[in-house]
């Protein structure tokens, strides 16, 4: 099968500061050989490419150059080295509102948008319906949009993009503003384009949705694609990076944003996360219904206040099984003190059934603004017996038979 | 050179959107005002009647038979045009960052939008012009009327070409929009418009054809007022506006793929 988008070895070079060109080089063809100090690579030696149906999950802080990256595959922007081949017609989303003006009606808006995309006004006319009913704003189609709400405005700017039929749609972090039950259309709408072949870039940081919607995951950190491979790897591969980051001090995203960014601050830093079964002693395999414990020791490097631990278990492809917080089983926790360590511990029944499992532990500031630290794949362990029940939870059935009726 | 016409060749493909494009900024230009499409004639209409004034008399200047009004409405239509679209032009990409942005589509529909949006206003405007011919009982002759759109086509193209340039170096240095307003002002005066080219010294006169506004202006009265055939100086003008084109096309594009990065 022909890819529909191949990238090789793409760099995207940005002069930092202000500076003005100068007149003759404007016009040179050698961009390249000026002053490397004053040049910051936002994208450096990304290759990948995606064959029809295929859904790739972009995932990184901010600044690690997705935007670009996405702003590089729509052809906004070309790149400084290598190559981008893209087959077939792209739809992009890379910025909610963008191609829409404000002054005009939503009706307008779909075909300026539309056209925008690169469809004919015959083609918009004839999906026209579709996106109406998709974005769900048929009484305000005659509103100029700037009395829309930002809702209404990803859910129309959804709606055009993914109604032109792209061999090739690129979705940014826009579907954050919408509300769940049209996050959810959206991904149907995805999945639905998908299997008709279309190929799909996603970048988003919110991990359930990549590893909802995108089989494939790249990491990307300062401008390199890190780590490329199942969406459900990437997301642990990517918070594996940001722990590392968090070791090394090397982030400097704004606290305010961290938790939506997964950025850790290490003020606590869990040592060690332990399986125990009922004896208190570590274990990798337990029994379907089993009583186990996960201790999770920590060490506190600055003064905490009331952090919130939470646990999940999830499957390898990152589907959550269980999923909690001290924050919501209403306990409040202690203030602890630079130096200090402890070990915590969450107590559960493990009411699943045979299979492989994973266990994800993070702390996070009482106020949820940012994490202390956090590891999305802890530990591996598998669940044995159940007899041979399928699915997830083990609801632990019983059959029984009560006064049978023979033949009246 | 190859692809030099592939370029206008994709460019078609997004014909529809330099329509709807055209169109909303028509619409968005006359969205919230009171009056509307009359703004495309309240201007030109006005700066002529000031001229009107000042030159039937206080300074009165020979124009023949023709009323005053109708000689300089005759070429102030086509300059307002040319100006403003120009204007508006140098001004299509810095004036749209949201979209160059973020959005990949020829860069080139921007400008060419907004000389059809002027273009609207300029038919708006001309039917004053055929208003005050009727009203001053001068005859229209319709051979003249079928080249008038050719005079038309050498004047987009010579405002394409400029516009193209300043819209692209705009990008770079916000200066450029400055220095165009300003060059459009001395450049009114150095065109045929509240004045005839008789009134320039015969000395001065084939440099002062150098303009190529003054050929396509002098055609638009030899057609609409004079019932004659445009003079030679057309040619030259058309000559001059095809390479304007040409070459502004070609910076234009060359341009293209750094505005996203700049902007």
């Amino acid at each position: 099968m022909q890819s529909t988008i191949t990238l090789d070895q793409v760099s995207k070079r940005y002069r930092i500061g202000t500076g003005l060109t100068n007149f003759r080089n404007l016009f040179s063809i050698d961009r390249r050989n000026t002053n490397p100090n004053k040049y910051h690579w936002a994208v450096k030696d990304v290759s990948f490419s995606l064959l029809p149906g295929d859904a790739m999950g972009i995932i990184g802080p901010n600044g690690a150059g997705k935007t670009t990256l996405l702003k590089l595959l729509s052809q906004v922007t070309k790149p400084t080295d290598g190559s981008i081949r893209v087959n077939g017609r792209l739809s992009a989303l890379i910025e909610l509102g963008a191609g829409f003006h404000p002054d005009l009606s939503g009706r307008d808006n779909i075909y300026l948008n539309g056209t925008i995309l690169g469809m004919r006004r015959a083609d918009i006319k004839s999906r026209f319906d579709n996106i109406v009913d998709f974005a769900g704003i048929g009484e305000y189609l005659d509103t100029p949009v700037k009395r829309y709400s930002s809702g209404m405005y990803a859910r129309l700017g959804f709606a055009i993009a993914a109604h032109v039929d792209p061999q090739i749609l690129l979705v940014d972090e826009v579907l954050a503003v919408g509300d769940y039950a049209f996050q959810q259309r959206c991904y149907a709408r995805m999945d639905e384009l998908r299997s008709k072949g279309t190929s799909l870039i996603l970048v988003s940081h919110n991990m359930e949705a990549i590893r909802r919607v995108c089989g494939r995951g790249l990491v990307m950190y300062r401008g390199e694609d890190i780590y490329t491979g199942t969406a459900a790897e990437a997301v642990v591969a990517y918070s594996d990076v940001l722990r590392d980051a968090a070791r090394k001090k090397q982030m400097d995203v704004p606290v305010e944003e961290g938790i939506s960014q997964r950025v850790m601050t290490f003020d606590a830093e869990i040592e060690s996360v332990k399986l125990l079964n009922g004896h208190g002693d570590a274990v990798t395999v337990v029994e379907s219904g089993e009583c186990v414990s996960v201790g999770i020791a920590v060490r506190f490097k600055e003064m905490v206040r009331n952090p919130v631990f939470s646990l999940a278990v999830r499957t390898p492809d990152g589907r959550i099984v269980y999923d909690t917080t001290t924050r919501w089983m209403n306990i409040e926790t202690p203030e602890f003190h630079p130096g200090s360590c402890c070990l915590v511990k969450f107590t559960l029944d493990m009411s699943l059934l045979a299979g492989e499992y994973e266990l994800g532990v993070d702390i996070a500031a009482s106020d949820f603004s940012h994490l202390y630290d956090s590891l999305e794949s802890a530990l591996g362990f598998s669940v044995v017996g159940a007899n041979g029940a399928k699915g997830l939870a083990n609801l632990n059935a019983h059959f029984s038979i009560l006064n049978g009726s023979n033949g009246q | 050179m190859i692809a030099y016409f592939q370029n206008v060749k994709s460019l078609y493909g997004y014909k529809d959107l330099l329509y709807t494009w055209a169109y909303r900024i028509v619409r968005a230009r006359y969205q919230q005002s009171v009056l509307g499409g009359l703004w495309a004639i309240i201007v030109p209409i006005t700066t002529t009647l000031i001229f009107s004034v000042i030159f039937t008399f206080f300074i009165p200047v020979n124009t023949g038979n023709t009323p005053y009004l109708v000689f300089s409405y005759t070429a102030m239509v086509p300059w307002t045009f040319f100006s403003s679209s120009i204007t508006d032009m140098v001004d299509s990409l810095t004036g749209n960052m949201n979209l160059v942005s973020k959005i990949y589509f020829p860069r080139e529909i921007l400008p060419i939008a907004s000389l059809i949006a002027r273009l609207v206003d300029a038919f708006i405007a001309y039917i004053i012009l055929a208003i005050l011919m009727v009203y001053y009982k001068m005859p229209i002759t319709i051979p003249g009327l079928l080249l008038l759109p050719f005079i038309l086509l050498i004047q987009i193209a010579l405002s394409l070409g400029i516009g193209f340039i300043g819209g692209a170096l705009n990008v770079f240095y916000r200066d450029i929009r400055h220095v165009f307003v300003l060059g459009l002002q001395l450049w009114f005066y150095a065109s045929p418009i509240i004045y005839p080219v008789t009134a320039v010294p015969e000395n001065l006169r084939s440099l002062y054809y150098l303009n190529p506004m003054a050929g396509v202006l002098e055609a638009y009265r030899a057609i609409l007022i004079y019932h004659t055939l445009p003079g030679p100086s057309i040619y030259y003008s058309a000559g001059v506006s095809i390479l304007a084109l040409v070459i502004g096309y070609w910076v234009f594009k060359r341009l293209e793929f750094q505005f996203a990065d700049i902007i």
